[in-house]
């Protein structure tokens, strides 16, 4: 129970920074999209399940507040984070270069499922090149404050005992 | 077995997650504005309200003060004392010209030139896009004060967008420069009309026009007002910055870069028009 209110905290949170501090911090016009870099960082140490979980609910969350289909960005990024749990099952890697690779390659894969289901759902002003810039933009800007997001993102998904290699993922950080 | 029966299951929760996805993305987008999923985002809106303000009263002064260094020169060989005070001055400079700033665009909205007669709402910028996929920003006003969807938002300069979403407290605008924007526009000089359009990660719109139509650079583009629009006739748009001509193309593109440039605004007037919601 404690774990489920730290996690839904860590969400509030991520929306909170996301809304209101990182429309200031736009960088080349681009923000980072820390819902996919919370929802990779939470998949990478839980696995699939609680990855496409907490992707959803982020990316519901983040969808209140933008113009695109309400669960667009729910169904992106619930996607990335069970890949992304699915890939941490082949990996025991809790070196310091993990979460900006992993941050930037889910950055990457989680903004061309954005542009193209939004494509897909009628929103054809998503399928142009310069959305390529933006994503590649995005999922860099991801790299760089992953490794700020996967250390909370560990706290908030610590579970109450002792923790056990491989029990519902991968590892730990 | 029992790595199968969690395989099976992890592809159940995620068949769940997926189609409740879709669900959402079809309500929204066949509500139409008008849905359950409206009043949700509404709400959403109207509930951070005062994180945005606030967040933006604290970075709002820093943005300005960064500004103010940036701009200042290459400071990097003065010594630790000098650059204290010269930031801490350039900072007060910043302020006073944020606030000259700020009292300039009040009187251009208070003495708007296009527009006469109509009522209007003034309101101030709070809040900017939190995604990369669009240009929006967020105003301190909303239905309360008469503001419904599709009304055009101006500035002293000219058009700014229109408005997307409102709620009881706030309303986000869509900027011309999104690329789910379209105006109505006439040239200046020849009068001829077009539709501009934004473009995704581009700060310039596009409007297609004939190929024997004679056009200047920096030839103004104002509102149309033609029926249907949500705009009323000649509001400044922008001006003609580059005429394209592909070989063989049935038609010349124009590059328009908006005369109101939101990045730097903080006050924006909502019109209260009621041709609002009719059109393009």
């Amino acid at each position: 129970m404690i774990r489920f209110m730290r996690l839904a905290l860590f969400l509030v949170a991520i929306v909170l920074v996301q809304t209101a501090v990182m429309p200031y911090l736009r960088v080349g016009d681009v923000v980072p999209e820390l819902g996919l870099v919370a929802t990779v960082a939470i998949a990478y140490r839980e696995g699939p399940e609680l990855g496409a979980g907490f992707g959803f609910a982020t990316g519901l969350a983040i969808d209140l507040f933008l113009q695109t289909p309400l669960g667009l960005s729910a169904l992106a990024f619930s996607l990335t984070g069970y890949l992304v749990g699915i890939l941490q099952g082949a990996m025991a890697q809790t070196a310091w270069w993990v979460a900006p690779v992993l941050g930037g390659l889910g950055g990457l894969i989680g903004g061309l499922l954005f542009v193209g289901i939004g494509a897909l759902v009628g929103q054809e002003q998503l399928w142009a090149l310069r959305s390529l810039r933006i994503v590649g933009l995005s999922a860099l800007y991801d790299a760089v404050v992953a490794p700020l997001v996967f250390p909370v993102a560990a706290f908030a998904a610590r579970s109450g005992g002792p923790r056990t290699a491989g029990a519902s993922g991968g590892p730990g950080w | 077995m029992a790595v199968y029966r969690r395989s099976n299951r992890r592809r159940s929760i995620l068949v769940l997650l997926l189609l409740t996805a879709v669900t959402l993305i079809t309500l929204d987008t066949r509500g139409n504005g008008s849905g359950i999923t409206d009043s949700v985002r509404d709400a959403a809106q109207d509930a951070i309200d005062p994180a945005q303000e606030a967040v933006g009263d604290v970075l709002d002064p820093i943005d300005d003060w960064f500004d103010g260094v940036v701009r200042s020169g290459d400071l990097k060989e003065e010594n630790a004392k000098l650059r204290r005070d010269l930031a801490r001055a350039l900072g007060q400079a910043s302020e006073s010209r944020a606030s000259l700033r700020e009292n300039r665009e009040l009187k251009a909205l208070a003495d708007l030139t296009f527009a006469p007669g109509l009522p209007g709402v003034d309101a101030q910028v709070v809040a900017a896009s939190p995604g990369n996929f669009e240009e929006t920003v967020g105003i301190d006003k909303g239905s309360n004060e008469g503001i419904t969807a599709d009304m055009p938002v101006v500035a002293g300069d000219g058009l700014v967008g229109r408005i997307a979403d409102v709620s009881g407290r706030r309303a986000t605008v869509l900027m011309l420069t999104d690329p789910k924007s379209g105006v109505g526009v006439r040239l200046e000089d020849s009068g001829t009309l077009g539709v501009a359009d934004g473009r995704q990660g581009s700060d310039l719109l596009s409007v297609d026009v004939p190929l024997e139509v004679k056009v200047r650079k920096g030839e103004l583009v104002f509102t149309s007002g033609t029926e249907p629009s949500l705009y009323p006739g000649g509001i400044p748009v922008g001006t003609v910055v580059s005429v394209l001509k592909p070989a063989g193309a049935l038609a010349q593109s124009l590059l328009v870069r908006p005369l109101v440039d939101i990045g730097r605004s903080t006050y924006v007037r909502v019109l209260l028009w009621p041709g609002g919601g009719q059109g393009g």
